[in-house]
């Protein structure tokens, strides 16, 4: 019965024509299957056909067990789809862009390793992905059979993305920024030179990043005339932008919806997080330094001696001191 | 048989607990500090002061074959303080210990 079915299912298919040779071939291995993997394989192979002529490196052409096919065709959809989300941002800006979508983290980070190559290789792939969408979409137009899961969910997103463009890119958040420019002064110190950009492109105070960045590395710093940041201690470019990404994290993107149009306000002594896009606001967590071992403690939170002693004797106290207590 | 409305119900039993780890939600801040060249130091800042540090502390060094002892500061309360880059081993060992859960963990720096 299945097997009824499935030859049926093929023979749609073929009349479909959508469909390359290896499809026919794959067909006749795998006739005992059931239905259902069957559909599956269909796609499958449509898409692995695609992209072989690409010259993927990781698709591998041979195996043709339902298993290894699904895996693979799942991955490459997946691949399509983000690539595709990408290469809006990534063509016009060749920056490093600094992503902040955390939970993809491991694909973003398999995807810096080399710009350029992956910049072509998106373009291809989205002029690649337009076509295949194409096919997708009309492939089970004829036929009567149920449509999988999947199908239905790319018919979804592509006509999500049809109707509004503008959309499109932003299926994830994305959010690009300048890398840090970090050059090392010396051997103990480090420069951030494009300190006071980043806070501009982040509508952040220069201050309120300065705190963080020397909290989270734990040592001291200042802003210099050529509004460059001076770091104390040998940091480099990774580093900093770990750090970078982590403020950004907490104090620029909504919490709730990742908008990184934010602004940060404070009240009575909290700070808090505005979201300009979706209106939530919520308090972040102050900047603490925490614990600092002695003799390595930023200096600049000591206080100079002559105001000590006009403090002995009352004669003012300091802002901070009193946000403090 | 009991009534549950006429249980005494202390409101503050759960702030009394909390307050002596004086970081909010118990949070384990793990730091990093750089030393002169390619030193480090590794701080841990906010385990709860019903463990006894000391022990930990022994432990963390002979795992991580490094020194350490335990500052008693008196803001923070008692801080482990390691030489070196430890936060992933001290990250990994106190989950392992069941001392911190994973989400408790902050790791800060670079």
């Amino acid at each position: 019965m299945a097997e009824d079915e499935a030859k049926k299912k093929k023979t749609t298919f073929d009349i479909d024509a959508a469909l390359a040779e290896g499809n026919t071939e794959n067909e006749t291995t795998n006739n005992i299957d059931d239905a259902e993997p069957k559909d599956e394989e269909q796609d499958d192979a449509n898409v692995d056909i695609d992209l072989d002529f690409t010259k993927k490196k990781k698709k591998k052409k041979k195996p043709f067990g339902t298993d290894d096919l699904d895996a693979v065709a799942i991955e490459s959809k997946e691949e399509i789809l983000i690539e595709s989300g990408n290469q809006e941002d990534g063509t016009v800006d060749d920056n490093f862009d600094l992503d902040i979508d955390f939970s993809k983290n491991k694909k973003k980070k398999k995807k810096k390793k080399d710009l350029d190559e992956l910049m072509a290789e998106a373009e291809e792939k989205a002029a690649e992905d337009r076509e295949n969408a194409d096919e997708n979409s009309t492939l089970w137009v004829g036929s009567d059979r149920d449509y999988t899961y999947d199908e239905l969910l790319n018919r979804a997103f592509e006509i999500m993305r049809d109707k509004n463009p503008d959309m499109a890119a932003g299926k994830k958040q994305k959010f690009v920024m300048r890398p840090p420019q970090v050059v090392k002064i010396g051997a103990k110190k480090t420069s951030f030179a494009n300190f006071t950009e980043i806070c501009k492109m982040l509508h952040r105070q220069p201050k309120h990043l300065l705190d963080f960045l020397l909290a989270e590395l734990g040592t001291s710093g200042s802003v210099d005339g050529n509004s460059q940041l001076i770091i104390k201690g040998r940091f480099q470019q990774k580093q900093i932008e770990n750090v970078l990404r982590r403020y950004i994290k907490e104090y620029v993107t909504c919490h709730t919806c990742r908008s990184p149009d934010t602004i940060l306000q404070k009240d009575t002594r909290l700070f808090f997080l505005q979201c300009e896009t979706c209106g939530s606001r919520c308090s972040v967590a102050s900047i603490k330094s925490g614990f600092q071992i002695d003799g390595y403690t930023s200096s600049e939170r000591t206080i100079p001696s002559y105001q000590l002693q006009l403090l002995h004797f009352g004669y003012f106290q300091f802002e901070n001191q009193i946000e403090n207590d | 048989m009991s009534i549950q409305n006429l249980n005494t119900f202390d409101p503050f039993a759960d702030a009394s607990k909390g307050a002596d780890d004086d970081v909010q939600d118990g949070l384990v801040h793990i730091r990093i500090q750089q030393r002169n060249g390619r030193k480090t130091l590794t701080t841990v800042q906010g385990l709860s002061s019903e463990y006894d540090l000391k022990k930990i502390v022994r432990a963390c060094k002979k795992e991580f074959a490094c020194n350490g002892t335990v500052i008693d500061h008196p803001e923070y309360g008692e801080v482990l303080q390691l030489q070196g880059d430890q936060r992933e081993n001290i990250c990994q060992w106190l989950t392992k210990a069941g001392l911190a859960k994973p989400d408790q963990l902050k790791v800060h720096g670079f």
